[in-house]
């Protein structure tokens, strides 16, 4: 009975989905696409307990760091949290289009 | 078990319980190819409430066995009628992040604004918190 219930568990885990997506934004899509940049942050707490969300700042901090003296535009933003039994993941995932000034 | 440890078990979940929430996010084109970049901050902040969880709290450490089923059957009516989807905890006024334009606005005064960033977060502990509307940008010098 025991041996069912674990597999029973086991086999209702696999099916369960494991990544809620919060948000997606955009901004406009510039004609000029070819030198695409991405960058993600995260932070990972234990049941949700967290007491800062700084990660995002430090995602832009990174997007404007690969892109020193152009355009970021089509600013494509996702921010999703995926579980691990407990333990979540909080994640802004972030591409756009740097336009460097000629 | 005993009442004043359920108490002071609850009071520390409470506390242990202080986090913060990012509901949502929203990041902007940044335009580094004018100039010199100032950063700015813009927040709100207004008190959230959510009644059902306080009359919740209060059935736990309610003393009496009858207490504590008035204070449950009250937190499921407050519960079910303060059903629906929502962001955070309600708060009293609906117009506390309308001001944000304006203030934009203000914290640049050379009018060349870029990078602006929106979050919409929260900081609750227990029943009370935060309801935060934070925008951050850049000052084009």
């Amino acid at each position: 009975m025991l041996k069912n219930a674990i597999l029973l568990s086991l086999f209702a885990l696999s099916l369960s989905g494991c990544v809620g997506l919060n948000t997606v934004s955009m901004t406009q899509v510039p004609a000029e696409r070819d030198n695409q940049i991405t960058t993600s942050s995260s932070s990972w707490n234990f049941i949700g307990i967290n007491f800062s969300n700084a990660f995002v700042d430090e995602a832009i901090d990174k997007l404007k760091s690969q892109c020193p003296a152009g355009k970021i535009e089509g600013v494509y933003t996702k921010h999703q949290t995926t579980g691990y039994l407990l333990v979540f993941k909080r994640e802004v995932i972030v591409s756009a289009y740097c336009n460097e000034a000629l | 078990m005993p009442i004043k440890l359920q108490s002071i078990l609850g009071l520390s979940f409470l506390l242990i319980g202080g986090c913060s929430q990012l509901h949502h996010v929203h990041i902007g084109n940044i335009d580094q190819s004018q100039g010199k970049l100032t950063p700015f901050t813009v927040e709100v902040n207004e008190l959230g409430f959510d009644a059902a969880k306080t009359a919740e709290i209060g059935a736990e450490v309610a003393k009496s066995a009858s207490t504590s089923d008035d204070l449950e059957f009250i937190a499921l009516i407050l519960a079910v009628s303060n059903f629906g989807p929502k962001t955070g905890n309600p708060v009293y006024n609906d117009a506390y992040a309308e001001k944000m334009v304006y203030e934009v606005i203000k914290s640049c005064p050379s009018k060349k604004i870029t990078g602006l960033t929106s979050v919409r977060e929260a900081t609750s502990v227990g029943p009370i918190s935060g309801e935060v509307v934070r925008i951050n940008g850049y000052c084009i010098n």
